[in-house]
């Protein structure tokens, strides 16, 4: 196989596009650790429900289903937060094992629920543009992955902005840098929790929506993989760290396809714990994570 | 202050060796009561095997460690029991041991990278193994494994002898009662007293002369090894191994069960699995298949936040809540 640089150049456009969607999911994940110090394992379920709650609203109303993220989102943020309240919040505390657990059991709660709904049959949502390349730099780029990297940059942005320059924002980023700290200074601490819970599912939902809108089939179990992929993004970057996020989530977009590209298909789930397992034997805390709590 | 009772279970003395007599009793006996129900058998069977499995993943908890990949050591004990089962024509009940030893060689690796992480690094670790050796074993493995078809595998009694069932049922719980047994008899040495140490608090056990790395390792030798006896217990048991035996499902079981039963104790994997196999059987006989999903992650889910040490704890629950009531009541 010849490797020419026009095919470098495109499958870092695959890896610039699946690194949206990891980026977006590590944000999330690292947004809700950072707040409350708790991984949840079922991300990647908030991921699919995402997907799944777009579709339905494209097949009730027939709209551009970029323009329907604006829909689902909100209703994601609702799910994030009911999950907080019942599942995470009564074990806040008890325990780093338990959250695993806890994700464990919603893992199969939310993604059998929507074997029920919606069956679990593999299912696409078409998008208006899909026969669209645009020829940039004598490679392919399909509309869709503009506007995906697009729409993740602006998302990213927004979320930027809330963190820094609203009331609420500075009062999540103080109670993740010291919750003690921030309860004395009258932040309710727990409506935190809540927010931070319900922007991380709102991403992960725009992940999903996103993932399937560029034409991936879906189904319900389709979540886990990304997720626990985000999961080991955030810890090659770093537990709560952001630009960490930002950074491994291309890194892994591009080696997954270049593993592809090189090893083949079979490989694209493993290389990428391989990258993990190399980088915790170096470093056990992450590349840009602190020292261990 | 380490309480042995802790470790081993709750309960008096004698309310646990009544216990543990009934059980025993039940297991030898309930295929005899029911007669030669292949169904229930094959339930049963299944049912003792995961108690192993369990019994395997819950040792990891001893030294406060987890993992979310232990279907990598399952799947492994299956495929190398299988394999060489195949090839040598030796019976399984050797293999089986081979095949635990395989697992365990495997985990011996995935321990001295895994013994310095702890809890979601762990997890994550582990979890990852699973997927990159069921993908070594449908890519590079291919030729010996099957690919994703899977291999045939011998089964523990040839099904040519009368009842050969039962006997496998037998020779599994006698397995079952040996392992755990040994689990005990290591609980109760100074390994045990080690590895609670190293859970409690790893900075004083070091301070007293334990080297944490050495028992967390040795942990995780002990429950791979178990672990790949259960997977080559259960395939001979199948007659079949594919690649969906590295599959999340298989990794997260183990944990339901010890969870829903009692972490760190050895009753909890066995109680759990009994439980959840019930519940499991039961709703399946209703015809529900989304459904019992949805019913085992409400029910995992209740029993974290309201029961966090498991049904095993549920009698002193009752009791303290019936004490309370009668102070309250005087």
């Amino acid at each position: 196989m010849v490797v020419s640089s026009d095919l470098i150049i495109q499958v870092m456009i695959w890896g610039l596009y699946a690194g949206c969607i990891y980026i977006l999911l590590a944000t999330g994940l690292n947004l809700i650790f950072g707040v409350m110090k708790i991984v949840n394992f079922a991300h990647g379920e908030l991921l699919m429900l995402g997907a799944y709650i777009t579709f339905t609203f494209y097949a009730v109303s027939g709209f551009n289903p970029y323009v329907l993220l604006a829909a689902s989102l909100p209703v994601l943020i609702l799910v994030g937060v009911i999950i907080e309240r019942t599942c995470f919040r009564p074990i806040l505390g008890t325990g780093k094992l338990n959250e695993i657990f806890i994700s464990i059991g919603l893992i199969y709660i939310i993604q059998n629920a929507a074997a029920i709904i919606w069956s679990d049959e593999w299912r696409t949502i078409h998008s208006p543009f899909e026969h669209i390349t645009l020829k940039m730099f004598g490679v392919n780029l399909p509309l869709d992955y503009l506007i995906i990297v697009i729409t993740t940059i602006s998302i990213l942005i927004v979320l930027f902005l809330f963190m820094q320059r609203t009331r609420l924002g500075k009062a999540m980023r103080a109670t993740s840098q010291n919750r003690k700290g921030a309860m004395l200074m009258g932040i309710n601490v727990e409506r935190m929790d809540m927010l931070a819970f319900g922007i991380g599912a709102g991403l992960a939902g725009a992940a999903g929506t996103l993932w399937v809108v560029s034409g991936q089939v879906f189904n319900p179990y389709m979540g886990s993989i990304p997720a626990v992929k985000a999961f080991a993004i955030v810890i090659i970057g770093g537990l709560g760290s952001i630009p960490g996020a930002i950074i491994g989530g291309l890194i892994y977009g591009i080696a997954e396809n270049f593993a592809i590209l090189t090893l083949g298909g079979a490989w694209k789930d493993a290389i990428s714990f391989i990258i993990l397992i190399l980088v915790l034997i170096v470093r056990p805390t992450g590349i840009f994570g602190e020292s261990a709590e | 202050m380490i309480d042995m009772n802790k470790t081993l279970g709750i309960g008096s003395k004698k309310a646990r060796l009544i216990g543990v007599i009934l059980l025993l009793i039940l297991a030898f006996t309930l295929p005899l009561i029911f007669g030669m129900n292949l169904y229930l058998l094959t339930v049963l069977i299944l049912m003792v095997i995961f108690i192993i499995y369990a019994s395997s993943w819950n040792f990891l908890t001893y030294t406060g460690q987890g993992s979310l990949g232990h279907a990598a050591f399952f799947g492994l004990g299956g495929y190398a029991s299988a394999i060489v089962a195949t090839a040598s024509g030796l019976s399984p009940f050797i293999t089986i041991f081979i095949g635990g030893g395989m697992a365990a060689l495997v985990g011996l690796f995935i321990g001295i990278i895994c013994v310095r992480l702890k809890e979601w690094f762990l997890a994550m670790v582990t979890f990852g193994f699973a997927i990159i050796i069921q993908t070594l074993m449908v890519s590079q493995f291919a030729e010996i494994s099957g690919g994703w078809d899977g291999i045939a595998a011998p089964r523990l009694v040839p099904s040519s002898i009368p009842n050969y069932q039962l006997i496998e049922y037998y020779s599994i719980v006698l397995i079952a009662v040996f392992v755990i047994l040994l689990f005990y008899f290591i609980l109760k040495s100074k390994i045990g007293l080690a590895f609670a140490a190293i859970r409690e608090n790893e900075i004083e056990a070091r301070a007293a002369g334990i080297n944490p790395v050495k028992y967390r390792l040795f942990a995780f030798l002990v429950s791979a090894y178990f672990s790949g006896v259960a997977g080559a217990l259960e395939i001979h048991n199948l007659g079949y191994i594919t690649p969906e035996i590295f599959g999340v499902d298989i990794s997260f079981w183990p944990i339901i069960y010890s969870i829903s039963g009692g972490l760190g104790t050895l009753a909890g994997p066995i109680v759990g699995t009994i439980f959840i196999t019930i519940i499991w059987d039961g709703l399946q006989s209703f015809g529900l298949t989304y459904l019992r999903f949805v019913i085992i992650g409400l029910l995992l889910v209740l029993i974290i936040i309201f029961l966090p040490k498991g049904l095993i704890s549920l009698p002193d629950k009752i009791k303290g809540y019936l004490e309370k009531r009668q102070k309250k009541a005087q």
